[in-house]
């Protein structure tokens, strides 16, 4: 009779990238032992539009319809990002009400992100109600965002020197009643799945990960924040206008899925209070230093690196210009880079396979900045 | 009347409402999840520009499955792949035929019985049918020939196992408070009143036995929050080789289980066709037969022989339905338990309590 090796008892499956537990673009070699993962095989390269390779052959300008695919549903992190690296390289002074518009845009566009993730938490343990109800409630953002500056998802709103164009009238008191309706609506997710005990069960020791790891891998974001590190751009390197802002950093300590998903619960509760404290206090005047000639526009010789605190973490551009009318390089710092390989390889062993899209979307990975 | 005839007749209507009410079961699930969601629900599928809240829809979906390629992937067993989604449906659907659905009513002289069958082993023939329905899910699975379909089946196999203990042991303390595995007597027995003004019914005298079955049962059915098997964004399922037809047998089956599980929790806990203080045929102390309404206050009701036998089958529909939507608002409120929690919750939660009802309900008959 033939001798079983362990080797025998595995079984390998290829997850995504058309596998409902996955969010695209990406797809995961699994090795499996009946019903436990010994290990994962990331593998990007579903959306391979070599993004950096492309910018570089095009005008500055002509870049900002492309910087926002990267991640799709968070694009006003890229934008601004890298319009606020190509202001500091050209010298370009922004006026003090754009920066208000961009904060103003940049929290939205937070907030939309956060809702999203809670339905797509709550979607991959098998609950669709939370799914379509945030999906429903993101639409509110998306309507401000369409009146703000014409796109839904891709806006190209930020521009270097400012914003396109000034708020329209009577935008803020929309801004507020949406607020109003998304924090009348936050019990009743609160409810369905912060308080459910299913969720609570699944959630509370998933994926725990080892304090050591945020700093030898390079966790940033809500995933850190879980486990006690008060890593936030905002307040560590304030950039914009978040400086003038009155807020905490966010912090848990439990170190699993559910500290993580409590932190991005807050997360809500504070773009809320900041997009209030911004219409509050935002200021009259310009938005938008003109440019030069946007298609002759040649930036003088120089490297940056700009940071952004995206919804997944510390977001960043390195931008080196060669005084010509084209970006010698660009270097995104994806923030899902160090989340879906290392930090995926670390947790998956000995987890079970129905917490494997859980993990995947509870650490937010989003493929286009891997494969950028 | 000839009694192959009959029994034909019945077989035939039964499957009729059984279809008509699957049918239209994917309609109330798709309504109740979107006035859960926020949403309107299907409401386009339209005969000659009449749509009405979807009615036609049920309609439109068979048509749509009757008419997309059933393709069967190669290196499949083709014979248990084609075979295996009838297993599921056969044996799921069968159970319907022990369901009492009102009191025997008097047709001329003829007495008939508005069920299939009466046999004295009902109760367990329910539980053997259903239970039987595992094999058409671990074959579909294991002959696709697909690592998450064979999964799946696995994992509806040991699920569906462990919970047929519990589920078995919860009847357990029915039985012990029931005269008989008939279902009519069960329900004969139900409408008799404890105290002169409580009716029988099982969930009164069964409480926890009541909800020991409930969880177990949707376990049993495979719906979330207890849907491993076909855990769409974990495994996608043990039927993700099926297409068209086959595909929609499935489907119907998951609706068609719902549907028993819900007429065996009216039979057993809800008094089936019972409507309290209604009687028919009770003999009065002054000798004469009276059909009606008795309410312990010793107000009397009289109704016609036939209203009542009426109305007790459509209390026996309404209460079905209530059962039904209860379910769907379950499947619809809680997320997915991993496959270790299931297992727990099965084995350490629910055998015990299904074993201390039991000792519980001999105590209280041995004292009564």
């Amino acid at each position: 009779m033939k001798e079983f090796k362990r080797e025998d008892r595995e079984v390998k499956l290829f997850v995504g990238p058309q596998h409902p537990g996955v969010t695209g673009n990406m797809s995961f070699e699994i090795t499996l032992e009946g019903d436990t993962l010994t290990s994962v095989k990331t593998h990007v390269g579903y959306l391979h539009r070599a993004f950096e390779k492309l910018m570089e052959r095009r005008l500055y300008i002509q870049n900002f319809p492309l910087v926002c695919r990267i991640c799709v549903p968070e694009s006003d992190t890229n934008e601004e990002n890298y319009a606020r690296a190509l202001e500091e390289l050209a010298g370009i002074e922004v006026p003090e009400r754009a920066k208000w518009i961009r904060t103003l845009v940049l929290e939205l566009s937070r907030l939309q992100m956060f809702i999203r993730w809670m339905g797509g938490i709550a979607g991959t343990m098998g609950l669709s109600t939370a799914p379509q109800w945030a999906i429903g409630d993101r639409d509110y953002i998306l309507d401000l965002f369409e009146e703000l500056t014409g796109g839904r998802i891709y806006h190209i709103y930020i521009l270097p020197g400012g914003v396109r164009r000034d708020i329209p009238e009577g935008f803020e008191e929309r801004v507020l009643k949406v607020m109003d309706y998304i924090e009348k609506k936050l019990p009743d997710y609160d409810d369905l799945i912060f308080e459910n005990s299913v969720f609570k069960k699944r959630l509370i020791g998933l994926s725990k990960l080892d304090p050591a790891w945020v700093e030898e891998i390079g966790v940033t974001g809500p995933v850190a924040r879980a486990c006690g590190f008060p890593f936030d751009v905002r307040k560590e390197q304030p950039y914009e206008i978040y400086d003038k802002l009155d807020f905490d950093i966010i912090t848990e300590t439990g170190c699993d899925m559910y500290s993580m998903a409590l932190v991005r619960r807050r997360e809500i509760d504070l773009s809320i209070n900041l997009i209030r404290q911004i219409i509050d206090k935002m200021p009259k005047g310009e938005v938008w230093t003109p440019l030069p000639n946007v298609l002759y526009w040649k930036i003088p010789a120089g490297e940056t690196y700009v940071k952004t605190e995206a919804t997944r973490g510390e977001f960043g551009y390195y931008v080196v210009t060669d005084g010509s009318d084209k970006p010698r390089r660009i270097h995104v710092r994806g923030v899902s880079t160090p989340h879906a390989y290392t930090l995926l390889e670390r947790l998956v062993p000995g987890m079970n396979i129905s917490d494997f899209s859980v993990t995947i979307v509870g650490l937010q990975t989003c493929p286009p900045e891997i494969e950028r | 009347m000839n009694y192959t005839l009959l029994v034909l007749i019945k077989i035939i209507v039964l499957f009729a409402w059984l279809m008509i009410f699957a049918l239209y079961a994917t309609l109330a699930e798709r309504k109740v999840s979107a006035v859960i969601q926020d949403r309107h629900g299907a409401n386009r599928a339209k005969i000659l520009g009449i749509s009405s809240f979807g009615i036609f829809q049920p309609f439109a979906d068979a048509l749509k499955m009757l008419f997309k390629e059933d393709y069967i992937p190669p290196f499949t067993d083709k014979f248990m792949f084609k075979f295996a989604p009838v297993i599921t449906f056969f044996f799921s659907a069968l159970v319907i035929i022990a369901i009492p659905f009102g009191e025997p009513v008097k047709i001329g002289k003829e007495i008939i019985k508005l069920q299939v069958i009466d046999p004295d082993i009902a109760l367990l023939l329910i539980f053997a049918l259903s239970s039987m329905s595992i094999y058409g899910i671990i074959l579909g699975g294991w002959s696709s020939n697909n690592k998450y379909s064979f999964l799946g089946g696995m994992r509806a196999t040991s699920q569906i196992v462990s919970y047929e203990v519990a589920l078995i042991l919860s009847i357990i303390g029915l039985i012990m408070v029931y005269p008989s595995l008939r279902l009519s007597e069960i329900v004969n027995y139900q409408s008799t009143l404890l105290w002169g003004w409580i009716p029988k019914w099982g969930i009164l005298l069964q409480p926890l036995a009541f909800i020991i079955f409930i969880i177990a049962a949707i376990a049993e059915t495979k719906r979330a929050p207890f849907d491993l098997p076909e855990s769409e964004s974990e495994i996608i399922g043990f039927f993700l080789e099926y297409s068209g037809i086959r595909f929609g047998v499935y489907m119907l089956t998951d609706f068609v289980e719902t549907i028993m599980l819900s007429l065996i929790i009216t039979t057993l806990f809800f008094g089936g066709w019972n409507i309290p203080y209604l009687f028919s045929g009770l003999k009065l102390s002054n000798g004469t037969i009276f059909s009606g309404f008795v309410f312990p206050w010793g107000k009397q009701l009289a109704i016609s022989i036939n209203w009542v036998s009426i109305l007790q089958i459509i209390a026996f529909q309404i209460k079905t339905v209530i059962v039904f939507v209860f379910l769907l608002l379950v499947r619809w409120t809680f997320p997915r338990l991993r496959f270790d929690q299931l297992m727990e919750l099965g084995w350490k939660s629910l055998i015990p309590l299904a074993l201390f009802n039991i000792v519980v309900t001999a105590i209280i008959i041995a004292i009564v």
